[in-house]
């Protein structure tokens, strides 16, 4: 046999016998569930012990009457939201109105027409189950926003707390749109003054146009070291680290840096030290192997003096290296100020390479200047190393035979020279293209054995490159393998001393 | 014309390296003191030409022995030369308050350190 479950459990409260049996038996008839009472209290009762889906309810009852029935389930939490639907006699507007506003959903009257009341039950059941589906999707809703408000909150605690500076900036413009506590502390600016601004616009330092051009290319960045220009000028040193995520369908670069500024006065001041430690023996070996090689203290063999001659060649690569470690270490601490002054970039250009000009031949160079005769507000000494740096460079990766050339031409805007460009270029193996930027990094070679090749320290271009900045320049490299390579400086010929 | 010159400095063998190319170089005279205390001790006796001085030493250090010297009557006009290993070339600048009559960078070299001295303190 069938099971059939009820459709609805219905209360139906009259006082008159006939009319309950009539409700009762039409409704059982449609399948309801129906328990019928005689009396207000017992109708209470029943429906606070078990409620009902909906109750029919008869106004004129002796005791207590239909209003006060309904009331009192109104006042009940347990049958509040029962739904009432009234049956009487009585018809005038204002009986219906009491009705109303004692709490029911409905009024019929007496005499009533069965499909009417059946209709109206199905009518106010539906409603309710409408109502109750609405709660409970309500209810769910409320719960899901509990649940993401908590865990937006976790994660915005987590951006917002992280010991670690966090930035996320528009790509390609580098437009910061968020950024946390550890940020701005980093930096220094206020929330305000960073919003809104991009990477250029906030002279972040020397690093950021670099840096701007690789947000360009999409690609990840891992560990950049980065020298930050914080709000007061102080520099740090941050490790940067890059990577893109979507934020409602736009792409932007989440960055997150790792201050490092004190792991790298440490190492500085380690180098430093180092350098001074290893000058002393130094003097000694060199001294010792100069004073030999005079051939005062007892001649040599043709073999020992063979062998003095490498002690000397590299005890003089050691002092190279030693002073290169400690010229970069200085200048990159700004231990050293460009002692700048108006000078004239001809006898600059000409006297790294008359420099140089010994060593070309050795190598049988062709070494061509052309001198431009500007000036310019600098730091002769340190241009002059920049450019025997440039021009040593060149002659130790060309073949016998071939040219290098050093030339200059003044860079105008709007219709004024604002600044002087020189370039350094030879015929020499070239630069493979992914090491053009690298190289001006410390202790980068292109090819390794070139420090024992060449006899360079893998220095030369880390300390012109921060020659150059010191003179709010820049330096770059092109290249075409086996070519040749022109090195670039861009000087501004008239710039305020910071 | 042979010169008398003292070499203060507390690392052995740079005395002796820099005694050997004054001597080989320009058969000068050499005096040596390993500390600051001996240097002035011997200056004020002997009255050297010049006196090479190291600026990094334990206890006193050139600077403060430079001070000494400078106090003396008997010292105050012997000149001065400092030499260091701990700066660059490009940072003479900063010892230009000093009252030294040059400063020298190690390594040095021995055989023409007596040439360099003459350079610098223009003796002919």
């Amino acid at each position: 046999m069938e099971m059939t479950v009820p459709k609805a459990d219905i209360l139906v409260i009259d006082d008159t016998p006939e009319n309950l049996n009539l409700l009762s038996s039409m409704l059982s008839d449609r399948g309801y569930k129906v328990r019928s009472v005689t009396k207000g209290s017992t109708g209470i009762r029943g429906a606070q012990t078990m409620p009902p889906d909906l109750i029919l309810l008869d106004v004129n009852m002796p005791q207590m009457n239909g209003y006060e029935v309904c009331e009192h389930l109104k006042a009940d939490d347990r049958t509040r939201d029962i739904p009432i639907i009234f049956i009487s006699a009585l018809e005038t507007v204002s009986d219906k109105v009491k009705a109303f506003q004692a709490g029911g959903v409905d009024y019929i009257t007496k005499p009533f027409q069965i499909e009417e009341v059946l209709a109206r039950i199905e009518t106010h059941l539906t409603l309710r189950q409408l109502q109750n589906q609405l709660r409970s999707q309500n209810e769910q809703l409320q719960q899901e926003i509990r649940e993401r408000k908590h865990a937006e909150e976790k994660f915005a605690a987590i951006f917002r707390q992280s010991p670690n500076p966090i930035a996320i900036v528009t790509i390609p413009e580098g437009r910061f749109i968020e950024v946390n506590f550890s940020f701005l502390s980093m930096s220094g600016y206020t929330l305000d003054a960073v919003i809104g601004y991009s990477i250029a616009q906030l002279h972040l330092g020397h690093d950021s146009a670099a840096f701007l051009s690789r947000l360009q290319t999409n690609e990840p960045i891992h560990n950049l070291e980065f020298e930050l220009l914080t709000r007061s000028g102080s520099v740090k040193s941050i490790l940067l680290s890059l990577d893109h995520i979507e934020i409602n369908g736009e792409t932007y670069a989440l960055m997150i840096a790792n201050d490092i500024t004190e792991r790298k006065r440490l190492e500085n001041e380690f180098i430093s030290l180092v350098s001074h430690e290893l000058r002393t023996p130094l003097t000694s070996m060199m001294g010792s192997l100069d004073l030999l090689s005079t051939g005062q203290l007892g001649s040599l063999t043709e073999q020992g003096q063979q062998v003095l001659n490498i002690g000397v060649k590299n005890a003089e690569r050691l002092i190279r290296l030693i002073n290169d470690i400690l010229d970069l270490e200085r200048i990159r601490s700004g231990k050293i100020t460009m002692s700048k002054q108006s000078c004239n970039l001809a006898e600059l250009m000409a006297q790294a390479t008359e420099e140089m000009q010994s060593m070309a031949d050795r190598s049988c160079i062709q070494l061509i200047t052309e001198p431009l005769p500007i000036l310019l507000y600098a730091d002769p000494d340190r241009i002059v190393q920049t450019l025997t740096n440039l021009l040593s460079n060149a002659i130790k990766f060309s073949e016998a035979e071939a040219i290098v050339r050093m030339h200059a031409q003044p860079l105008t805007l709007n219709n004024r020279t604002s600044s002087v460009r020189i370039s350094v270029t030879d015929q020499g193996r070239g630069i493979p293209a992914n090491q053009l930027q690298t190289i001006f990094e410390r202790f980068q070679q292109v090819d390794a054995s070139d420090a024992r090749q060449k006899g360079g320290t893998g220095l030369g271009l880390a300390i012109c490159r921060n020659i150059v900045e010191q003179h709010h320049g820049k330096i770059w490299a092109e290249s075409m393998i086996s070519k040749g390579s022109t090195f670039h400086i861009e000087l501004p010929l008239n710039v305020v001393l910071q | 014309m042979k010169k008398q010159i003292l070499i203060v400095d507390d690392e052995d063998d740079v005395r002796a390296i820099a005694t050997l190319g004054l001597q080989m170089g320009a058969g000068w005279t050499v005096l040596t003191a390993s500390s600051g205390a001996e240097g002035i001790a011997i200056a004020a006796q002997h009255q050297p030409d010049a006196i090479l001085l190291d600026l990094m030493m334990p206890d006193m250090d050139g600077r403060a022995t430079l001070q000494q010297l400078k106090q003396y009557p008997v010292t105050q006009s012997i000149p001065v030369i400092l030499m260091t290993a701990k700066m660059q070339l490009s940072e003479q600048r900063s010892f230009n308050d000093l009252e030294v009559a040059a400063v020298f960078t190690k390594p040095f070299r021995p055989l023409t350190l007596a040439q360099q001295i003459i350079d610098v303190l223009t003796w002919v």
